[in-house]
């Protein structure tokens, strides 16, 4: 298999939502068929890897090799494995997209265009044999994902998730960086195939500094304390993408990431204490706050946030022969946690509502529906016959297992473990009771429509698996074993059983699925079901009011500094100029500055340089603004005159030309001041104290300048550049003017540049100079709507 | 400019508007090997403008100069950038200049021909574009007039946006949940 399919797996999708726009202004709600189409040609694509996913294989295309960057991508079984997930999550989303985003929807090609990207930013990360490479795209998905939360930015809901996601992910994703470049100093190669073949063997300090540093990266994708308050905030995002980046895909990326660098830092003394503690933690504290959630989706992101604080623990409890089932818990979640939400995003389209107290009794409306409900929140709880239960059964023994091993850790992940477990029964009781039994609601009598068909396929497809795989253990255990990987899994393990007997985990289990039963039916007897999360563990809303406060400190910051008001700065930074500069030349030249002759020029230059300084006594002596204005620009006619004695042509005429120009315009612009405000009328009278600063101030850097050219003159330096061009300038340029030459040849870039910011500068000066802005309405009408001059408004009503 | 008009006044400056503009080219065209170029010609022709903006007003400029200068100046960034882009079709470096020395043409004999004049015209147009825009919007403002008109406004506007302190009160409830 030529590994042209992995460009075609990665970038075909990139090409797509390049087109996705384009495709979305024709075909509206139906531009999720194309979208899938893409979606399945990539799915089919990773899908050609398994056959050869047991050996590690690199592909390499060089991308800068200046930096020693190339396009390499690692394909293992990890990387075919999560290639999977990604690739047909994504068709499903699609295809529940299609279904999801109708007519009351807009721009259906920028939604389309965005999940085609992010699934190409996935498949690249996953793929990624390179650290470099697996940062940029893991940068990428971040900034989808962005994008997607806040699809519909005119909410402010969906605005502040997503500039929270951004910037809790990329912010981490920076220290992550740290962490992955201080790594490939320390082993010498950023290549993944030789890192994990050969990894540092140094267990002390600074590997653990380097691992904390990624593993930062890794808990604020994957939502992990103290960064775990983003994702239930990211649920402001259409419920398409919250099944696909925030519960199947994206925020795995810290769980794919552990078990991607596991054989690095699996020898780190921190790493076991560290993934343990966060991550058992935080899937503790992400359950309590999952059963004490209104919000149908906040309650399913808590619960991810929960399931991934287990996945990445998993990875640090593990030994250093191996994991057993990381791919059976994983894909028990997929299973899951897509299908709740495909079917959360259907009960708020159907009644309108996510909040699990306004909406009851669908069971008789929506069978269908309520079956995969059933299936989904039975496999959360791990109830017989479903994946979950599979995974429940082998944590628990592997805890058990553990928890003699490492004595107070082992303790803690037991009780956190056993603790969730309770909870989550508990409430996927609450989700599934609170939807679909009791009473029918006012949201339910009145707004309820049936979902169409085709959105049930991709949530029962989702819940069939988790059933039907659930039956069949063997075959499950049997195709999960065909990807694992050599230093990450041990192939040791035995095989998936549904039956082992009466064991200690089975009884466990069960006391676990019945207590959660239990409180679940207390908590709905004395009515608690109306309990809101606690102000303490609502870190979202301390984020945002930081947030506020750096706005409001940034504000003030500029006020201080605003560029409107001179008076205020420029004494500082004049100051500052004098002594520091004036303090280094006095230390530097001192009185040496004195020991040299000193002549007077010739007569011609002389005089012309007498002239100038009449020229400015006139300024700072008349008064009125257009006298001291002639007066400026004499002096500046007078210098031009100087580069002629010295015998530069063209900074004469530019220099003349530039004054004569500058002159007219500053006239036409002091001639828009009324007449009053020459007299300074306006300006507060200033004391004598700040008078003499501002006199002091100005002979300091009078004479600075003063002193400087002096300084600067004495001796002629040593190396010229001017020689070097007027000696290559005919031979290398083939013209004899070398200021020409300069400009459009040897420093051609800059002088593009600076044409460049002249545009650019010019653009920006004449937004500005705008009296009048644009509505929001009349801007989103584009540039061919209504400009913003309340002239036109009259225009527009004889039109209508 | 507010005030009288002068017959005499607008009578130069129409030739006198000429006659800088073939200097102004005089100047862009012998810039490579003789004091001048693309800048010190714009800024020429910049002149040239003002001077008839004085004469025959600013509204009566506007009427004969139909194009917007700022896509004058657009074209010259796109021109000079075409030229510095053009050498990498033939594997050379980005900028590359190249240069000819024709003998023997018919009426003009001896010629020398280079890139760089491509270049330098793009900065020609570029300068000479915004000086000009800048020309109008000022001048337009000064004498009362909206400095723009209601097309360019479209153009160069951007929303309305709220200032910062207008904003509700920091630290609202920003979940769903919290009721």
């Amino acid at each position: 298999m030529p590994p042209v399919s992995l460009l075609i797996a990665i970038f075909f999708p990139v090409l797509g939502a390049a087109l996705m726009p384009a495709l979305g202004r024709r075909l509206g709600p139906r531009t999720g068929w194309v979208a899938l189409a893409f979606a399945v040609v990539s799915a089919s694509m990773v899908a050609s890897f398994i056959p050869q996913a047991q050996d590690a294989h690199t592909h390499s295309w060089p991308w800068v090799p200046s930096l020693g960057l190339s396009l390499t991508f690692l394909v293992d079984g990890l990387a075919v494995f999560f290639g999977l997930v990604v690739s047909l999550m994504g068709v499903l989303v699609m295809l529940y997209g299609t279904f999801y985003l109708d007519d009351h929807y807009r721009d259906h090609g920028r939604f389309y265009s965005y999940l085609l990207l992010f699934m190409a930013a996935m498949l690249g990360t996953v793929f990624a044999g390179h650290l470099l490479l697996l940062f940029i795209f893991w940068e990428l998905t971040g900034i989808t994902s962005f994008l997607l939360i806040g699809f519909n930015h005119e909410t402010d809901a969906s605005r502040d998730g997503a500039r929270m996601a951004l910037l809790v992910t990329s912010l981490t994703g920076l220290v992550m960086l740290v962490g992955i470049v201080l790594l490939g100093q320390m082993a010498g190669t950023m290549e993944l195939s030789e890192l994990l073949a050969n990894p540092p063997r140094e267990a002390t300090g600074l590997l653990n500094i380097v691992m904390l540093l990624v593993m930062v990266g890794a808990f604020g994708k994957s939502a992990q304390f103290p960064f775990h308050f983003w994702l239930p905030n990211a649920m402001a995002a259409p419920t398409p993408v919250s099944a696909y980046l925030h519960s199947a895909t994206m925020v795995k990326l810290g769980v794919f990431l552990c078990g991607r660098l596991f054989p690095v830092f699996q020898q780190c003394e921190w790493w076991m204490p560290l993934l343990a503690i966060v991550s058992f933690g935080t899937m503790l504290l992400g359950a309590v706050m999952a059963f004490l959630a209104v919000d149908l989706k906040a309650m399913l992101a808590y619960s991810t946030v929960s399931q991934l604080g287990f996945l990445i623990g998993y990875y640090g409890m593990a030994p250093a022969r191996g994991v057993d089932f990381d791919y059976l818990h994983i894909l028990n979640h997929v299973f899951y946690k897509g299908s709740l939400f495909m079917v959360a995003g259907i009960v708020d389209h159907a009644t309108g509502t996510r909040d699990i107290r306004a909406v009851g009794g669908l069971w008789r409306r929506a069978p269908l529906l309520a079956v995969i409900a059933l299936i989904g929140c039975a496999t959360m709880a791990g109830l017989p016959g479903t994946t979950g239960f599979l995974s429940k059964e082998y944590m628990l023994k592997e805890v058990f297992s553990a928890f003699t091993e490492h004595r107070i850790l082992g303790w803690y992940a037991l009780v956190a473990i056993v603790l969730t477990s309770f909870i989550k029964v508990a409430f996927s009781a609450r989700v599934f009771h609170g939807v679909f039994f009791g009473p029918e609601t006012e949201a339910v009598k009145h707004h309820f429509h049936k979902p169409p068909l085709g959105m049930l396929v991709p949530p029962l497809l989702l819940a069939a698996a988790c059933l039907l795989l659930g039956l069949m253990p063997s075959f499950l255990g049997q195709s999960l074993a065909t990807l694992e990987v050599t230093g990450l899994h041990n192939h040791a393990h035995g095989e998936l059983h549904l039956w082992h007997g009466v064991t200690r985990e089975l009884l466990a289990s069960m006391a676990l699925v019945a207590g959660g039963f239990l409180t679940y039916a207390i908590v709905y007897r004395i009515h608690l079901n109306d309990h809101k999360i606690p102000a303490l563990l609502r870190w979202d809303v301390g984020f945002q009011r930081g947030l506020d406060g750096f706005g409001r400190l940034t504000k003030r910051v500029t006020r201080w500094l605003r560029s409107d008001s001179p008076l205020d700065y420029l004494p500082v930074m004049l100051a500052t100029l004098t002594l520091v500069v004036g303090g280094a030349l006095v230390r530097g030249v001192g009185a040496s500055l004195f020991d040299g002759t000193w002549t007077l020029p010739d007569a011609l230059r002389s005089m012309t340089a007498g002239l100038i300084i009449a020229a400015v006594l006139g300024v700072m002596l008349l008064r009125g603004w257009i006298p001291q204005l002639l007066c400026l620009s004499v002096a500046g006619f007078l210098v031009s005159f100087y580069y002629v004695l010295y015998r530069a042509p063209d900074l004469a005429m530019t220099q003349l030309l530039v004054e004569t120009v500058t002159l007219i315009l500053v006239l036409i612009l002091l001639s828009r001041f009324p007449g009053s405000t020459e007299q300074e009328e306006c300006l507060r009278p200033l004391g004598v104290g700040r008078r003499l600063l501002n006199v002091g101030l100005s002979l300091g850097v009078g004479v600075l300048m003063f002193t400087l050219v002096a300084v600067f003159s004495r001796e002629p330096p040593a190396n010229r550049v001017g020689d070097l061009i007027l000696d290559r300038t005919v031979p290398l340029a083939a013209g004899s003017n070398a200021v020409n030459t300069t400009l459009v040849d040897f420093r051609g870039l800059d002088t593009l540049g600076e044409i460049a910011v002249l545009v650019i500068t010019t653009l920006g000066c004449l937004g500005l100079l705008m009296r009048r802005k644009r509505t929001r309405e009349e801007y989103r009408a584009g540039a061919k709507g209504p400009a913003g001059m309340g002239l036109e408004q009259a225009g527009l009503e004889d039109q209508a | 400019m507010i005030g009288p008009r002068s017959w005499i006044f607008q009578v130069v400056v129409r030739f006198a508007f000429f006659i800088i503009n073939v200097f102004a080219l005089y100047l862009l065209l012998r810039g490579h090997n003789q004091p001048g170029g693309g800048f010190i010609a714009g800024l020429a022709s910049a002149a040239a403008l003002i001077l008839l903006s004085l004469a025959i007003g600013i509204e009566a400029l506007h009427r004969l100069i139909r194009v917007d200068p700022v896509r004058m100046a657009a074209g010259g960034l796109l021109l000079a950038l075409l030229s510095g882009a053009g050498p990498m079709l033939g594997g050379a470096a980005f900028l590359t200049q190249f240069n000819w020395h024709l003998h023997d043409l018919p009426l003009l004999g001896e010629l020398h021909v280079g890139t760089p004049l491509v270049f330098d015209f793009g900065v020609y147009l570029v300068v000479i574009g915004i000086c000009a825009k800048i020309i109008f919007v000022l001048v337009e403002s000064t004498e009362g007039l909206p400095g723009l008109v209601v097309e360019e406004e479209r153009r160069y506007s951007s929303p309305l946006e709220e200032p910062i302190e207008e904003r509700p009160a920091a630290g609202k409830e920003m979940g769903r949940d919290a009721d």
